[in-house]
């Protein structure tokens, strides 16, 4: 166990200078935003000379650079930057569209494990048929969509020939919060009716997220598998008689180690995914913000939710790391 | 069992594809095609595992049509892209559907769109003949650009080691830890009117711009936010290849003929590039055959959001971004261009699948054993 310890320790010391890389390129992105964006927030052409200069200082455009990182990156952390398009704090903004995107992901990652881990399990019993096969093409079809072009398709199925799904606003929230994720809390504490209605919005924009993941998870799942179950202790198994889905049990196990690290990393590309998706269904998440604040000059948010974004993104990989170490005792670097 | 190996038409036009190459090195460099007699069988072999694999061929028979495309396409297309009928006879309703044949009283011409139009009545496939283009010389400029950097940077990081090694790959961590389309959408939306203000003060680049995507002068104003996209998308690609390039290097360097190599005084430089990087290059062409779908998504990503080409460029992406409001009433905007992405992707991907089995020595020993049995077969009779 101090092994493990020692390990944790060390992976959480490399996390430090990682976060302190993403302040850096998140404010390099901040420093080349075109020379004067204070004239657009001030109002555009018409902005008054005082009002510009007023929000030069407020936004530190006129110091040195070391100045601005601080008043950046210290203004992320306290909350204390206001967002000129909507005079609220940024963060607060984003805190609002957060669940939404949260939610999305992980709807779309229960599709993949619903889907992926049996298809790849099956592919794999099934090596070198047509079943396999089909998976195989599957899982490239699938790495091969724009997930625009996947989402409309589906909208034009499921909402315009049959209306299965819900397309407009989204479902209130349970008045308990626990994790601040709806369909969960709703399920948690037994409103059904909301969780009934959060899945109706989510389930179609959920498995537009997750397509491509599922095969990329089965053809990993189903290699992993393979390689498991050619161990010489699966040999020994059979040779004691051991029941066929026992021997698939203890294979299953052995497999399990480099599929949790695919799965991170799915949560990962899913977090990307995530702007497309939200702006096709329209959903008011993180990424359909980003995109807003994109067509409005709106830079700090922009800014903000670049950040965002890379912390969920290296805490998942930091979770994931850590899962590894636990599960497989082998792995400590 | 004794199978034998039947050639078909594929693979006898591998055998003279080879031949004609090997001649044509030669012309250049005296007495190659002698020297590298082994080499060449080895492409033979690749080129008969290719020509077995179904899903890889169909892979290369998508991306020959592709690169087809986006070298002709805007030569092909029957109008250009900025022509906007829509000025001239404005009493259709727009988008017209596919089919639909519009009068223009100026030019005293008749306009069939064959897949539709926009809403300026523009003709979609025209617009796609020239969206061809525009992927193409993304997707070409980012792979050259973005992946040698990154294999540079992995080399020069595996093969020195210390300190060096330390600065690369933390750079490379930091960029690592964004999610790629979120730092690619960020550098794109800030980054526009810099370069379009670099673009403009420097006149050789931005008549080979033009060129390039094959566009008209007036369009000059537009550069900025496509060159944005391109080096967003370089800046989001390099990492994961000095990573890659760097775990093999980090292997290879320690075999006994890197240390020969460094023993008889070659410098760095010539181990790295002439001895360590033809032996980890295989699994890396893998990664950049397959990537070339993944850039085409991305740009068509980036610019289904807004970002990069701005009208009246054409771009697939773009020209579902600007289709969406039509939406489902004008379902050929949105249908054909990411149709066309889809293929394209598919057949990078089926290609670069194929590839691995093709670059496993396993495969090329398995059916070398075959071909040299009918070979001599053929020969005796």
């Amino acid at each position: 166990m101090a092994n493990l310890k020692k390990f944790l320790v060390r992976r959480l010391l490399t996390f430090i200078p990682t976060l302190i890389g993403v302040t850096l390129i998140v404010f390099v992105i901040a420093y080349v935003i075109p020379a004067n964006p204070a004239k657009a927030w001030a109002g555009g052409e018409k902005a008054s000379e005082e009002a510009v200069k007023q929000i030069i200082a407020e936004y530190h455009l006129d110091q040195p650079w070391y100045d601005q990182y601080w008043f950046l990156i210290s203004g992320l952390a306290t909350n204390s930057i206001i967002d000129p398009r909507t005079s609220n704090p940024v963060m607060g903004d984003i805190s609002e569209r957060f669940p939404v995107t949260f939610q999305l992901a992980i709807i779309a990652f229960v599709f993949i494990l619903l889907l992926g881990l049996p298809l790849g399990l099956v592919s794999a019993l099934k090596r070198n048929t047509w079943v396999d096969t089909i998976v195989r093409i599957f899982a490239l079809i699938g790495v091969s969509t724009p997930i625009f072009w996947l989402g409309y398709l589906l909208l034009y199925i499921f909402f315009v020939k049959y209306r299965i799904t819900d397309l407009a606003g989204v479902p209130p929230s349970p008045p308990t919060q626990i994790f601040h994720v709806p369909i969960i809390d709703s399920l948690l504490t037994g409103h059904f009716t909301i969780f009934k209605q959060h899945f109706a919005r989510f389930w179609l924009p959920g498995f537009t997220l997750g397509f491509a993941g599922m095969g990329v998870l089965a053809r990993f799942v189903r290699n992993s598998f393979l390689e498991a179950i050619s161990g010489d202790y699966i040999e020994f198994l059979k040779a004691k008689g051991v029941p066929k889905l026992k021997v698939y049990r203890h294979a299953l196990k052995n497999a399990l180690v480099p599929i949790v690290t695919v799965l991170g990393l799915q949560f990962g590309s899913l977090l990307g995914g995530t702007p497309i998706t939200e702006t096709v269904f329209s959903l008011p998440g993180m990424g359909s913000y980003a995109i807003d604040a994109i067509r409005n000059l709106d830079f700090p948010a922009i800014i903000a939710i670049t950040f965002i974004y890379a912390i969920i993104f290296v805490t998942t990989n930091l979770i994931v790391d850590i899962l590894y170490a636990v599960i497989d005792p082998r792995v400590r670097y | 069992m004794q199978e034998e190996y039947k050639k078909g038409i594929l693979d006898r036009l591998a055998d003279k594809f080879v031949y004609a190459l090997g001649s044509f090195i030669s012309l250049f460099k005296k007495g190659w095609k002698e020297k590298n007699k082994s080499k060449m069988e080895e492409w033979r072999l690749m080129l008969y595992a290719l020509n077995r694999s179904p899903p890889a061929l169909i892979g290369l028979v998508l991306v020959i049509g592709f690169i087809f495309l986006g070298i002709f396409g805007p030569h092909l297309a029957p109008w250009k892209y900025n022509y906007f009928p829509s000025l001239e006879n404005w009493t259709v309703q727009y988008p017209a559907p596919p089919g639909t044949s519009v009068y223009l009283p100026y030019s005293h011409k008749t306009i069939t769109y064959p897949l539709g139009s926009d809403n300026y009545g523009r003709d979609l496939l025209s617009m796609l003949l020239h969206g061809a283009r525009t992927s193409f010389v993304i997707s070409i400029i980012v792979i050259f650009l973005g992946v040698p950097l990154g294999i540079i940077l992995g080399l020069i990081a595996g093969y020195h080691g210390g300190k060096i090694d330390e600065l690369i790959m933390r750079i490379t961590d930091m960029f690592l830890a964004f999610p790629a389309l979120i730092l690619a959408i960020a550098l794109s939306a800030v980054l526009p009117q810099r370069l379009q203000m670099f673009v403009q003060s420097h006149v050789v680049l931005e008549k080979l711009t033009l060129l390039l995507f094959a566009l008209d002068r007036r369009e000059v104003g537009n550069l900025g936010n496509l060159l944005s996209v391109i080096f967003a998308m370089i800046i989001v690609w390099w990492p994961a290849y000095a990573r890659i390039t760097r775990g093999s290097t980090l292997t290879e360097k320690e075999k006994l003929y890197i240390e020969a190599a460094r023993a008889i005084g070659l410098s760095s430089r010539t181990i790295m590039f002439k001895h360590i990087l033809p032996n980890i290059i295989g699994p890396i062409l893998v990664y950049i055959t397959l990537d070339f779908g993944g850039v085409i998504l991305m740009e068509a990503g980036l610019s289904f959001l807004g970002l990069g080409a701005t009208p009246p460029i054409a771009d697939w992406g773009r020209i579902v971004y600007d289709g969406i409001q039509y939406f489902p009433r004008a379902w050929w905007l949105i249908f054909y261009p990411g149709l066309l992405v889809m293929l394209v992707a598919l057949g990078w991907n089926l290609l670069g699948d194929g590839f691995r089995d093709i670059l496993d020595p396993k495969t090329r020993r398995s059916i070398e054993f075959k071909v040299k049995k009918s070979e001599e077969a053929e020969s005796n009779v």
